[in-house]
């Protein structure tokens, strides 16, 4: 049955609630982001900017020196550049070995039948209802120990630790609901089960992959409090720890701060808009 | 000369003590057709499933062209398997579907060639070869799968319910191309089915499975003419044998059956064939009557004939299918075969449908009562506790 006009309505009002919802502060955002700083701290506070200038901008992505401008105190810019690669190698670094992980044990739990399969699987979703955040004394104890802090492989093995049983579950659910046949026909076809795995299975799975990539870069990307507290190097600190530093006692510079918050989106925004499909598809996965 | 397939006291227990397959003992001969049939859950699947290694076995033995299998994975059996799915690797051609076993197995590339070109030749579809699966409509599928299974030469085929995802027309047309195909290929083939037309048009032989047991094993013209028991016969032909309750009589040594109101006389052949009739004279006992061994009388009272309530009526244009209730039995006395031991309570809709069928033209009316001819010549008869067939 078609739905009525009035439900259509509706619908399309709440729609667009939740769109002004979500995008209202983004737009904000990039309004704030290209107006000046003396515009920017304005009371009344103007939304839509006098003279639409890109400088922050340029700043950022070039790297330049900016707590030298007389408006600009507390905050600069140059580590930016920096900081949005170490963000982008982290993720990726992360992604890589989550993904890894997450495709073989989703795979083994949902397929393989051994030993203590079930307990070994409650136990690894167990640890999704500890916060990380009741673990960052002792997260940081562990890597100290193994001087690990202000590491990029510290960082990395901390993120892998906390997303990966989520993308296990995640790729548990998705393995459930691909069709066993083609691994069994390949089975008798004459394949072992790893062949079975790597040539029927895995080209299976790409749609599955792709979303669980998207799922763990966002995740991966917006890491905050971790880095925060185990990175303290230009080296390795990554781009959301980078753009808190440009919040200064006594002032804070908004249009880089919000020009900075904008950069950053843009990667993730764009793996979101390209996997959107997909990530559909595995968040409805075992629902 | 070695055996196809050779099973053996098969078992299979899954977890909580659900006994699937019981002590199945089965031998398809070299180039035989065997159809394993039976309602869902009757352990079929199942056991194809251990044949093929996909499944390990609780205990017994499979062999395959001589050689114990049991203990062995699926790529070292020797075996072709059909899926009812298909299960084709959606990301490669057809041409490489087919040869994905021979590339498996080392054969080198021309030779791959070669026999897929061949098996494409014979399955008419050599035009399809580099599509992938998914440009393909079921027919097709269907015949890329069986070509996967060809190209390998096993020393067994088996299916699993091959044709359950096709429309009924193109299901008649790939009944006879798998079994064509098959009688010229000769490999020994275990094929699976819950439809009884499929395996009756099928199978050289078929067994029958209930809750894990083989019920009876032959030729469908034996399970047919001689069912074993009451779950064989309401299970093989379409409609299903009419199963009625019935009291055995006796006048002047002769064998006779009170249905209801009416009154059925055994021909002596069928007194001699059945030799245990007498026994049950004085007692009540299951009288099974086929839909296509009525004739309708049009209302006039002749001996052997039965009155009828009609229930309903359908034309199919080459015959008509009566539903009806026997007139003076109380309420209606079907019996469901699957009943096996537990016959005196059936459910309404199965008692109320006993089943005619009818040449086309007859007049039947729904609601009014009618005359029909039995053949007593092809009465049947089972005991009412066991189940069982007289002999």
């Amino acid at each position: 049955m078609r739905p009525s006009r009035p439900a259509l309505t509706l619908r399309a009002i709440g729609i667009a609630l939740l769109v002004a919802w979500s995008l209202g502060p983004v737009l904000v955002g990039v309004m704030t982001s290209l107006e000046t700083q003396k515009e920017a701290q304005q009371v009344p506070a103007r939304w839509v900017p006098s003279d639409p200038n890109t400088e922050y901008y340029a700043a950022l992505l070039g790297g330049e020196q900016t707590s030298g401008r007389s408006s600009d105190a507390a905050s600069d810019a140059s580590e930016f550049p920096r900081a949005f690669v170490n963000t982008v190698l982290l993720t990726v670094a992360s992604t890589v070995v989550v993904l890894l992980i997450a495709v073989l044990a989703g795979y083994g739990f949902s397929r393989l039948r051994f030993t203590g399969s079930r307990p070994l699987f409650w136990l690894v979703l167990a640890t999704m209802i500890i916060p990380v955040f009741t673990l960052v004394v002792a997260l940081y104890r562990l890597l100290a120990e193994f001087d690990l802090i202000d590491s990029f492989l510290g960082l990395v093995l901390v993120f892998v630790a906390t997303t990966s049983p989520l993308a296990i579950w995640l790729f548990y659910n998705y393995t459930r609901e691909l069709p066993p046949e083609p691994e069994e026909s390949a089975l008798i076809d004459g394949c072992t089960r790893f062949q079975a795995f790597r040539k029927v299975v895995l080209p299976q799975m790409t749609s599955g992959i792709a979303a669980l990539t998207a799922i763990v870069m966002l995740a991966v990307w917006g890491q905050f409090l971790i880095p925060l507290l185990l990175s303290s190097s230009v080296e390795t600190k990554p781009v959301t720890v980078v753009i808190t530093e440009f919040i200064g006692k006594y002032t804070t510079n908004y249009p880089l701060l919000t020009a900075a918050g904008i950069l950053a989106m843009i990667p993730p925004a764009i793996v979101a808009l390209v996997l959107n499909r997909h990530i559909r598809g595995m968040l409805s996965a075992g629902g | 000369m070695a055996s196809g397939i050779e099973i053996e006291s098969l078992r299979k227990e899954f977890a909580g003590d659900v006994v699937a397959v019981d002590d199945l003992s089965l031998e398809v001969a070299e180039g035989e057709f065997m159809v394993l049939v039976g309602p869902s859950g009757c352990g079929k699947s199942t056991t194809l499933r251990m044949v093929a290694g996909l499944e390990e076995a609780t205990a017994g033995t499979i062999r395959i062209g001589g050689r114990d299998v049991t203990a062995l994975p699926p790529r070292k059996r020797d075996i072709a398997m059909v899926f009812q799915s298909y299960a084709l690797y959606a990301h490669m051609s057809v041409r490489d579907n087919i040869g994905f076993g021979l590339k498996m197995a080392g054969v080198p590339k021309p030779q791959i060639a070669d026999k897929v070109a061949e098996a494409a030749e014979i399955l008419g579809m050599t035009d399809l070869l580099d599509r992938k699966p998914r440009q393909l409509s079921g027919g097709q599928r269907q015949r890329v799968a069986m070509g996967r299974a060809i190209v390998r030469e096993p020393a067994a085929f088996l299916m699993d319910e091959p044709l359950s995802n096709l429309d009924a027309k193109l299901r008649v047309e790939m009944r006879g191309e798998i079994t064509s195909l098959q009688r010229r290929i000769g490999t020994p083939t275990l094929y699976v089915t819950h439809d009884q037309t499929e395996a009756m048009t099928m199978g050289d032989r078929v067994a029958i499975l209930r809750d894990g047991v083989l019920e009876q094993l032959g030729t469908p013209a034996e399970l047919y003419d001689r069912p074993g028991n009451m779950f064989v016969a309401s299970f093989i032909g379409s409609p299903a044998m009419n199963l009625i309750e019935a009291r055995c009589e006796a006048v002047n040594g002769r064998p006779r059956l009170r249905i209801g109101d009416s009154v059925l006389n055994v021909p002596d052949a069928v007194a001699r064939r059945c030799g245990s009739l007498p026994e049950y004279t004085g007692r009540d006992l299951c009288v099974g009557i086929r839909p296509e061994d009525f004739v309708s009388t049009a209302g006039a009272e002749q001996p052997e004939t039965i009155e009828i309530a009609v229930t309903r009526a359908e034309s199919l244009g080459s015959e008509l299918f009566v539903y009806f209730q026997t007139v003076g039995t109380q309420a209606s006395p079907g019996i469901v075969g699957d009943e096996l031991g537990e016959a005196t309570e059936t459910p309404a809709l199965a008692r109320e449908s006993l089943t005619a069928r009818l040449e086309r033209g007859t007049i039947v009316e729904p609601g009014a009562r009618a005359r029909l001819l039995v053949d007593t010549e092809r009465l049947y008869f089972f005991d009412l506790e066991t189940g069982a067939a007289l002999t």
